[in-house]
């Protein structure tokens, strides 16, 4: 009787052995791609094709190729929640994105009680603050990013006095209440502190509350297309100070809309397309190549985050979604060992990242990186 | 699906107000009754084998339902134009995720709370109502809307400004822990019924009438005795009143509040679901907000095209009939039967 169930076993074992190989694995990003965050969500959206699309042709993640799928959020925290319930209902791999920070606490929870492993590219510094172990990052938290400012106006700038300009968004305020006691650390006096609003049109008023309180230096906070109308705005009123900021201050969109205005901008960038690392300048050539337009910072994370995923599952060597979550955790992912991922990284327990970065200028409307900064526990 | 014999808000004058007297006596059972509670026990089974996913969006559309409820009262019945029906949302959404989160108050006094103080809010907004009408009215509640974002948004120690209040806990039912998708539904479906029946009660009742007189003619409405300001700040507060309970509703099934989604294009987003589904129809906002919460969830296969295939469905739908969804089967009900008028 028991030759049947042998033919059965082999039968089976035969059909299920080519089934295996062509068995995909699905990943699912839910991402702003309409509403306030639309333009950080779309470059997200276009790294994470641009590594699915590289990991695919070298031969997929062990042995199986990416199947990927982009919800929209609308910026909106319910609809979030929806997508990213839907990615696990769908059983996604991983959960890829969102880029906002409000719609990331929205839908945290669900990924955290699925135990799936949500890879983010929020920067907001309270994020990692809640014991979530499934949440990561893609980039420096503003916790991380700020004491680097702080102490490059105090060094390099040489500012005695500080005006801050910031959007009043989770974005902008919690860049805001990151640097404030930074600055106050080193010793830095806060002129002038200076809420705008998100899609704020006008900044001839914030120009000239800035001009009037005659800081040494003026630290700059705002969401891309806001970037650009205020360092317009400060040229007009005849601003002369110095222009800091943070990663988006400097990044390819602001310089782009900002045109003349954008010149002389310095800061911190967490991560660049310019950064003198070949890597980064591959994935921005790459990147033009396929969407015709430049990376910000947010393509880089994209990009990053799939491989992220991509070298977690190589090490642990199978297909196990809580694994992917404890792999990463506390890790070192080496672009030796990982390519893709483009420069060394270390995932701290609690989902914050930890890398190198640079201090950048903006001359003759292009990104030059001027230093780059050790990682903080090297 | 059954639909009511009370006409919409758009469309001709009096010419049909002598249908009103054709409605069945408060309490009463009829087809828009017998509708919603076949739509209960239909809710209370259909998420079974539909995944998390599937239920969280039910719900969603349930809790939606609610505050667009409130507003087709106040617009519908009451021909009020209100733009804060989203900030009254956020309200008792607050209200319930800062009582329950920070002091430990039990879920369902925050809900009679959120409800009890939209409610007063309501009536004190109500009362520039009595003064001005129509876009008069529509700018006075705009302001209001945004007063409350930038409350919600700036009063940081109370409300956790931008970064929102998470952790919002689900209740209890006698014991019962509502923790799991299916619970809560559940226990939304009942909630919702209640406030339906409540209002489908209201609507038949002598307030319903004077509501309703109040929309066709303030001025006959005033001759016959109604009196009209206290009728106006009624439908005000109770309509507003709904949003309150929605936001108490919202809180909980998210788990996770912050400003956005209580702003003023949120209110425009909610005029859009009474005015689709059909404003004066009893069940019009469930069809409203099926089409404004269900439809682009369903549309997400298309990819990126699904929000213009949104909007270009939600435009057609309101150039062929402009009365809403419930309008269109109104209609489409007369044809059948040859009969005009409700559908019982």
């Amino acid at each position: 009787m028991k030759t049947p169930w042998i033919i059965a076993a082999a039968v089976t074992a035969g059909l299920a052995a080519p089934a295996l190989a062509q068995e995909k694995v699905k990943l699912v990003n839910v991402v702003e791609l309409s509403g306030a965050g639309a333009t950080a969500g779309t470059n997200w959206k276009n790294g994470i094709d641009l590594a699915v699309a590289d990991i695919n042709a070298k031969g997929g993640i062990l042995g199986r190729q990416i199947e990927i799928v982009h919800y929209d959020t609308q910026t909106n925290p319910g609809n979030t929640r929806a997508a990213v319930q839907r990615a696990i209902d769908e059983g996604t791999y991983a959960v890829l994105g969102p880029v906002f920070s409000g719609p990331i606490g929205a839908s945290m929870q669900i990924a955290q009680r699925a135990e799936i492993a949500q890879i983010v590219g929020g920067e907001a510094a309270g994020l990692t603050k809640q014991g979530n172990q499934y949440l990561f990052r893609t980039s420096l938290s503003q916790a991380a990013a700020m004491p680097k400012i702080a102490k490059y106006l105090k060094d390099t700038v040489k500012a005695g006095s500080v005006a801050v300009v910031w959007v009043n968004n989770d974005f902008g305020k919690g860049g805001r209440d990151a640097i404030i006691p930074e600055l106050e650390k080193v010793g830095i006096k806060v002129a002038a502190d200076v809420s705008t609003e998100q899609g704020q049109a006008d900044f001839a008023a914030d120009a000239i509350k800035i001009r009037n309180a005659n800081a040494d230096a003026v630290f700059v906070y705002l969401n891309e297309e806001e970037s650009a109308r205020f360092l317009r705005a400060a040229k007009q009123q005849g601003i002369t100070k110095p222009m800091v900021g943070e990663t988006t201050l400097l990044g390819a969109k602001v310089i782009e809309l900002a045109g003349d205005a954008a010149n002389g901008v310095r800061g911190h960038v967490g991560l660049s397309i310019d950064a003198p690392i070949p890597a980064f300048q591959e994935f921005g050539k790459k990147f033009q190549a396929k969407y015709n337009q430049p990376s910000d910072h947010n393509g880089l994370k994209g990009y990053m985050a799939v491989h992220m995923i991509k070298w977690a599952t190589e090490k642990q060597k199978k297909f196990d979604k809580k694994g992917v979550a404890d792999t990463l955790r506390g890790a070192t992912i080496k672009p030796s060992d990982e390519p893709g991922i483009l420069i060394e990284t270390t995932i701290e327990a609690n989902g914050d990242l930890d890398r190198e970065s640079f201090l950048a200028e903006v001359q003759n409307g292009k990104q030059v990186i001027t230093a780059t900064l050790p990682k903080i526990k090297p | 699906m059954t639909v009511q014999a009370t006409r919409p808000a758009a469309g001709s004058g009096l010419a049909s107000s002598p249908r009103l007297a054709r409605l069945p006596l408060g309490g009463t059972i009829d087809g828009t009754f017998l509708t919603l509670l076949a739509g209960a026990v239909i809710l209370w089974f259909a998420p079974v084998g539909m995944g998390r996913y599937g239920t969280y969006v039910l719900s969603l559309w349930l809790v939606m339902s609610i505050a667009v409820m409130g507003l087709n009262l106040t617009l519908g019945y009451a021909g009020l134009k209100s733009l804060a029906q989203a900030a009254f949302m956020g309200l008792g959404a607050y209200t319930t995720a800062i009582l329950t989160t920070k002091y430990g108050v039990s879920w369902y006094a925050a809900f009679g709370l959120s409800g009890l103080l939209t409610f007063a809010v309501g009536i004190v907004l109500g009362f520039p109502a009595l003064r001005v009408k129509a876009h008069y009215l529509a700018f006075v509640t705009l302001a209001f809307s945004t007063l409350v974002w930038l409350a919600l948004r700036n009063e940081q120690w109370l409300t956790g400004g931008v970064f929102g209040i998470s952790n919002i806990n689900r209740p209890d039912f006698f014991g019962i822990k509502l923790f799991g998708a299916l619970e809560f539904h559940r226990f939304v479906v009942v909630v919702t019924l209640i406030l339906a029946v409540a209002l489908w009660w209201l609507i038949r009742s002598p307030w319903g009438r004077a509501f309703t007189a109040l929309r066709e003619n303030p001025i006959r409405a005033a001759s016959l005795g109604i009196d009209t300001r206290a009728y106006t700040l009624l439908a005000f507060a109770i309509g507003s009143a709904y949003a309150g309970f929605a936001g108490a509703l919202y809180a909980p099934l998210v788990e996770f509040i912050d400003p956005s989604p209580f702003s003023l294009s949120q209110s425009f987003f909610l005029l859009l679901m009474v005015v689709a589904g059909g404003s004066g129809y009893l069940l019009g906002p469930f069809v409203g907000a099926l089409l404004g919460v269900v439809l682009p969830e369903w549309l997400r296969f298309a990819g990126s095209l699904y929000l213009i295939i949104f909007a270009a469905i939600v435009m057609l739908l309101l150039i062929a009939c402009p009365q809403g969804v419930s309008g269109l089967m109104e209609r489409a009900w007369a044809k059948l039967t040859g009969k005009r008028g409700d559908g019982r």
